[in-house]
């Protein structure tokens, strides 16, 4: 498997072990209705980046030791032409979910509920990112 | 618009050029072994440049090595 869609799936992998369960507790907490800092839900935030950062790391270690070769192989015309699909992919998921977190929500929900509509925006793009890429480099791309 | 798919013939070639690797193929061209695996298995249809530097490497000209095959 190439080096970069191995790193692919290991940012997917990372997004979703770090982010699913953030937004499970984010979405069976309490509507707030009032602009105030929450901390749990902070908490939370710090706690699952950081697991990310950590998952990541390893990931990177890991390949730089079984496969130092591959790791320094610079990017060719493939692995750009899938990275612009999949950005361009991933770029239309945020700007819908960040118009519905910045110019819907604000109607019926305040602090932290759009916080996290917003941080969901670009979870969700960067999964879409990582999935479109993992399926290019699977089943091919002819575009 | 022409429905259709671009074959190659880029792993009887590397055959004919003594067994030549896919990695020695794609350095000389500038991509990974696995582009051009992807290429040889019609998974990536490499751009111009990259296949006229591939009908280069081989000394033929690019209809010999890229086909155009209507469906």
């Amino acid at each position: 498997m190439p080096y970069r869609e191995k790193s692919n799936l290991l940012a997917l992998a990372a997004m979703l072990v770090a982010y699913v369960p953030y937004f499970i507790v984010a979405a069976m907490a309490p509507i707030q209705t009032v602009v105030a800092p929450n901390l749990l839900l902070l908490t939370l935030f710090a706690a699952v980046s950081v697991v990310r950062l950590v998952i990541l790391g390893v990931g990177y270690l890991w390949f730089r030791v079984t496969t130092p070769e591959d790791v320094r192989e610079p990017a060719d015309e493939r692995d750009r032409a899938i990275t612009r699909r999949s950005t361009t992919v991933a770029y239309y998921v945020l700007m819908a979910g960040t118009l519905v977190a910045a110019a819907i929500m604000p109607v019926w929900f305040a602090g932290w509920t759009i916080v996290n509509a917003a941080l969901f925006a670009i979870v969700l793009a960067e999964i879409v990112r990582c999935l479109v890429a993992a399926v290019s480099y699977r089943r091919g791309w002819n575009g | 618009m022409a429905e259709g798919a671009i074959t190659n013939q880029i792993r009887t070639l590397r055959f004919l050029a003594g067994e030549m690797s896919q990695a020695e193929l794609g350095q000389k061209i500038g991509v990974t072994r696995q582009t051009i695996a992807a290429i040889e298995a019609g998974k990536y249809s490499p751009t111009l440049e990259a296949a006229f530097r591939i009908a280069e490497v081989f000394g033929k000209p690019l209809g010999e090595v890229f086909q155009w095959v209507k469906s």
